[in-house]
């Protein structure tokens, strides 16, 4: 590279690199700041541990926390486990898969809070779901099923709207894995499991790392669904942290914030690592 | 080592037959190769006897027990493929263990086994690198390696030379039909290579359209053809169309054919007046007097002289071992009765 080229390539990145750059450091850099009593937007600012040390100890903050993660977690694994069999399916062109494909990935086109007004409409006491299973005699009466407490409904639709997302992006990992060395896996012994377990899973981990942590870092800093249709007894960390700055505590807020964001890092990396070491049984 | 047998098999697709009626035996421990042109459905076949298909019509027995409907999984069936098949994301040992855990052999044995094929492969330098990291031929070998350590009663090979290059393939060639001497396996082997088939084979099944043509060995299929399509296929023939003009001697019949008259020696007599008949291009002897013809294109191959002529429009082919005969030239020529094939029917 000629004297002065590293710098006309980082003159042409800076456009679009930098920023994203200047997006993501400056609403790190005020958050992070905010969460130790700067940029107060209510008071006096000044550097100060107290809103962590405070922030951490509420009890409503942990709840927060494992709530958040359990959604996250369990909707990328459930969307991720629902995708696979899916893109397995649709693999081998048929007649109507192109059908099955567009329909499967309608959700998509559906924004969030719509989703959750068409799905309260069918759960609500009064909706489909109700009528249908009492009707069919499953149910004597209708019974509530929106807001419920361990948050199956709220669950339900994160898969629905993610999952198409996550079917996606491996329906090109599977489609690109040839039939000879799936059918060389199945000659040398392995059953439907094991070609998955063995060969399907490793070869389209890069994939599934994709989509586990795009998945789990949507659900995991979910608000629409939550304020929806989530259960009335939880708080998702988005819930709290926009109950904080309602009540003006800015500061409070960043930290809850910064909780996400710290959260979402970490366990996108731990995901990743994860699915990696399980199935190709090594980091690299 | 056990025997394969085929009988009647049919696959259709789509209504389409790809295989019709074939029915075969390969004895325990035979090395046969199913030979044909592309689309002629030898790997259908194939993929039937590994049970990657179900046929539409027949049985498969692998020593004796019917396993038309059972899974390739299930089968004492080891299959080695074009494309080598690889599982990319495994190093060479962990290739060549695959099948073996699939089986739970306990790891001593696995160990040895692997460390068993990999001496004979000449792998051992390599069991630790990925697919991606080996040539064509090393690929073809762990390929095979991972058919062998799971010691298959057959062992199926799926024109597995086809991605090399000729000298790397004469090569692997001779180390494919070593091991399976050594490894004393029944092995069926698809290809539409006729120098490979006949260099390889203790048999040779030859396809046409979904139909056996012809079950021979290699020396019986290239002297005595039963088939146009066969000849044709197998080291290439003049194939003419004649007519029985009668006995010319004990065993010998007089043929009218479109380049004049030829004698051929058959022990049974022809089964009608109308007579396909061959002869391979070699057989043909430059002479003073004989069968005249007129030279339209020369080709000097070293040690002979591929000459395409002419008589009465025919165009055929003489290979004379040495001859000055240019484009344009008059030559004439004989072909003893012993190398004139009388065929059931032409192409």
């Amino acid at each position: 590279m000629k004297p002065g080229g590293t710098a006309h390539i980082l003159l042409l990145l800076t456009p679009g690199i930098g920023l994203i750059l200047v997006f993501i450091g400056s609403v790190v850099y005020i958050a992070v700041a905010q969460s130790f009593g700067l940029y107060n937007l209510r008071g006096d600012s000044g550097f100060s541990w107290d809103f962590w040390i405070e922030g951490v100890d509420r009890r409503s903050y942990g709840r927060a926390v494992r709530y958040s993660l359990y959604v996250g977690v369990v909707s990328a694994i459930l969307s991720v486990a629902l995708a696979y069999p899916l893109a397995l399916w649709l693999r081998k062109p048929f007649r109507g898969s192109l059908t099955v494909s567009a329909v499967l990935k309608a959700p998509l086109l559906v924004h969030g809070i719509v989703a959750a007004f068409l799905f309260l409409n069918v759960i609500s006491y009064h909706g489909i779901l109700n009528q249908v299973m009492v009707w069919t005699g499953l149910f004597d009466e209708p019974r509530r099923l929106q807001n419920d407490r361990n948050a199956i409904g709220l669950l339900f639709l994160q898969v629905w709207k993610n999952m198409p997302f996550a079917l996606l992006l491996l329906t090109g990992a599977v489609q690109a894995i040839s039939d000879d060395v799936l059918n060389a896996a199945q000659d040398l012994g392995a059953g439907a499991w094991a070609r998955f377990r063995r060969v399907i899973a490793p070869l389209t981990v890069s994939a599934m790392q994709a989509a586990l942590i795009i998945v789990f870092i949507g659900a995991l800093a979910d608000f629409t669904f939550q304020t929806t249709i989530g259960p009335t007894n939880e708080r998702s960390l988005a819930q709290y942290m926009t109950f904080m700055k309602d009540r003006g505590r800015w500061n409070d807020a960043a930290v809850v914030g910064v909780t996400l964001m710290a959260l979402s890092f970490v366990g996108a990396i731990l995901l990743a690592a994860l699915s990696r070491l399980l199935f190709r049984g090594r980091l690299r | 080592m056990i025997g394969v047998s085929a009988d009647r098999l049919a696959m259709r697709f789509d209504g389409v037959a790809a295989v019709e009626d074939v029915s075969f035996d390969v004895a325990p421990g035979e090395f046969v190769t199913l030979l044909g042109p592309s689309g002629c459905g030898k790997t259908t076949l194939l993929k039937m006897i590994s049970g990657f298909l179900a046929p539409t019509h027949g049985t498969i027995r692998l020593g004796g027990k019917d396993v038309t409907d059972v899974p390739p999984e299930a089968r004492d069936t080891a299959l080695c493929f074009q494309s080598y098949a690889l599982f990319p994301h495994l190093s060479v040992r962990e290739n060549l263990e695959f099948g073996l855990r699939q089986r739970r052999v306990p790891g001593p044995e696995r160990r040895a086994r692997v460390d068993a094929v990999a001496a004979t492969l000449e792998l051992d330098p390599q069991m630790d690198k990925l697919p991606n990291q080996l040539s064509g031929g090393q690929q073809q070998r762990v390929s095979l390696g991972r058919a062998l350590v799971m010691r298959p009663g057959v062992i199926l090979f799926d024109e597995p030379l086809s991605n090399l290059d000729a000298r790397l393939r004469d090569q692997v060639r001779i180390q494919i039909r070593q091991v399976q001497r050594d490894f004393g396996l029944t092995a069926i082997y698809v290809t539409h290579d006729q120098t490979e088939a006949l260099a390889l084979s203790d048999r040779v099944l030859v396809m046409n359209a979904g139909r056996v043509e012809q079950v021979d060995t290699p020396e019986a299929l290239y002297h005595r053809p039963r088939t146009g399509f066969v000849a044709d296929f197998i080291g290439g023939a003049n194939i003419l169309s004649g007519r029985l003009q009668g006995q010319a001697g004990p065993g010998l019949w007089r043929i009218d054919t479109p380049i004049g008259p030829l004698t051929a020696a058959a022990e049974t007599a022809p089964t009608g007046p109308d007579i396909a008949l061959c002869w391979r291009p070699e057989t043909a002897e430059l002479a003073e007097d004989g069968i005249a013809a007129q030279v339209l294109h020369r080709a000097f191959q070293g040690h002979f002289t591929d000459l395409s002529v002419s008589t009465n429009g025919i165009i055929y082919r003489i290979q004379a071992p040495r001859t000055d005969a240019r484009e344009g030239d008059r030559v004439h020529f004989r072909i003893a009765p012993d190398h004139i094939i009388l065929l059931e029917h032409a192409a």
